[in-house]
């Protein structure tokens, strides 16, 4: 700011010569035949004679010349190059005081900013990526417990299927047994009662053969043979 | 086996027999009597049945007694039924008799059977069981049809059984 209004007022202090230099062709050539006069008749009368003299002279028709003669398209004015370079090297002196401090001052400052958004973009990121990667932790951690649990269920339930199909085996192993059993001993019941049944028969008929045909005489002899008996069994 | 009140009944009654000088003839009328009433079911009620008054019981037992017994046992008798221990009686007359033969250093050997035993039966069946056991014995013989034949001898504990019933019964035991 400072600089610009500087370089403003160094602009307008300097047009005066600056605009002297940059006359046009008419005015350089009257002002060069007025000034040849001038020196030719060295009173203020001009005469046509005087005129004729000067149009006429070498010196001045150079001059005048001269004045036709197109200023250098690269090579300025020598005051224009002065004025130029001092309003230049002031200008730069201001720029390189204050100018470039401040534009880098802000520069950096920017720089500093981008710096501290990119960092706490980087920052951002990485937390991002930090939550992210705890999330998928957690997702496998979940996906892991999740097919163990199944695992475990799986597992479990084949063992139930398996105590279970057991248990029937051996339930209907057992019944089995027991229903062989059962008609094992309603065989051997039922033979045995038959056996009792005819058992019983024959001796109820063999005690009443007996008790029929045991006469007075047969009862002395089995009495006797009983004495006999007893004398005998530790005798 | 015998209780208390029952060897005191059967030294009473035998110190009354052995007073009255006939120990031997009520021994047999008593085991006789015994052996009935245990055989018969109505008179062992009646007999024991406190119901009935005491006097009823004891002609019951004149009328049966009188002519087939002394005066003796039917006293004897008469007095165990009159003091409520009819139920007792024929324990009270095994200690009895068991008693009386120990008095003459004799046990008493019970011969079941399905007929009575002749006097010669009898006396060689007791020199057969001295022979067999060593034993000074008198033999007190029971009519038990379910014998059928042969006799069984009680010894005390011993038993000798040689009757038809128990072939029988080891003929059914052979058939299981």
């Amino acid at each position: 700011m400072v600089a610009s209004l500087v370089s403003l007022m160094s602009i307008v202090a300097f047009a005066g010569p600056a605009s002297a230099s940059g006359e046009s062709v008419g005015s350089c050539v009257a002002e060069k035949f007025e000034e040849s006069l001038h020196h030719h008749g060295e009173s203020d009368h001009v005469t046509s004679d005087d005129i004729h003299h000067v149009a006429h002279d070498e010196a001045v028709q150079d001059e005048l010349e001269a004045c036709l003669e197109a200023p250098s398209p690269i090579l300025p004015e020598l005051t224009e190059i002065i004025w130029g370079g001092a309003a230049f090297l002031i200008l730069l002196v201001i720029m390189v005081k204050k100018g470039f401090p401040a534009v880098k001052g802000a520069m950096d400052a920017r720089s500093e900013k981008i710096r501290a958004d990119l960092d706490a973009a980087e920052q951002a990121k990485t937390d991002a990526q930090t939550v992210q990667s705890d999330y998928e932790a957690q997702l496998a951690d979940a996906k892991t417990e999740s097919a163990r649990i199944i695992e475990e269920a799986r597992v479990t339930a084949d063992q139930l299927r398996t105590d279970l199909s057991a248990q029937a085996e051996a339930s209907i192993a057992e019944m089995r047994e027991k229903a062989a059993a059962d008609v094992e001993a309603q065989k051997a019941q039922a033979i045995a009662d038959l056996r009792a049944e005819v058992s019983g028969i024959a001796l109820g008929a063999a005690e009443r053969v007996v008790q029929s045909s045991l006469d007075a005489d047969a009862q002395a002899r089995l009495i006797d043979a009983y004495i006999d008996e007893v004398t005998g069994s530790n005798g | 086996m015998a209780d208390s009140p029952i060897v005191g009944y059967a030294d009473a009654l035998f110190s009354v027999a052995e007073a009255e000088g006939n120990l031997s003839a009520v021994e047999d009328e008593l085991f006789g009597f015994a052996q009935t009433f245990q055989a018969n079911e109505e008179l062992r009620s009646t007999l024991a049945d406190a119901s009935v008054p005491v006097a009823r019981r004891l002609q019951l037992i004149e009328d049966l007694l009188d002519g087939k017994a002394s005066a003796t046992t039917a006293s004897l008798i008469s007095m165990v039924v009159s003091a409520g221990r009819a139920n007792d009686l024929p324990a009270i007359v095994d200690a009895f008799v068991d008693r009386s033969a120990g008095s003459r250093n004799k046990a008493v050997a019970t011969v079941r059977s399905a007929i009575d035993l002749t006097g010669e039966q009898r006396q060689r069946l007791t020199e057969a069981i001295k022979t067999s056991t060593g034993k000074e014995v008198e033999v007190k013989v029971v009519i038990d049809p379910s014998v059928l034949g042969g006799a069984i001898t009680e010894i005390g504990d011993d038993i000798i059984d040689g009757s038809v019933r128990r072939r029988l019964n080891q003929l059914r035991e052979s058939f299981r």
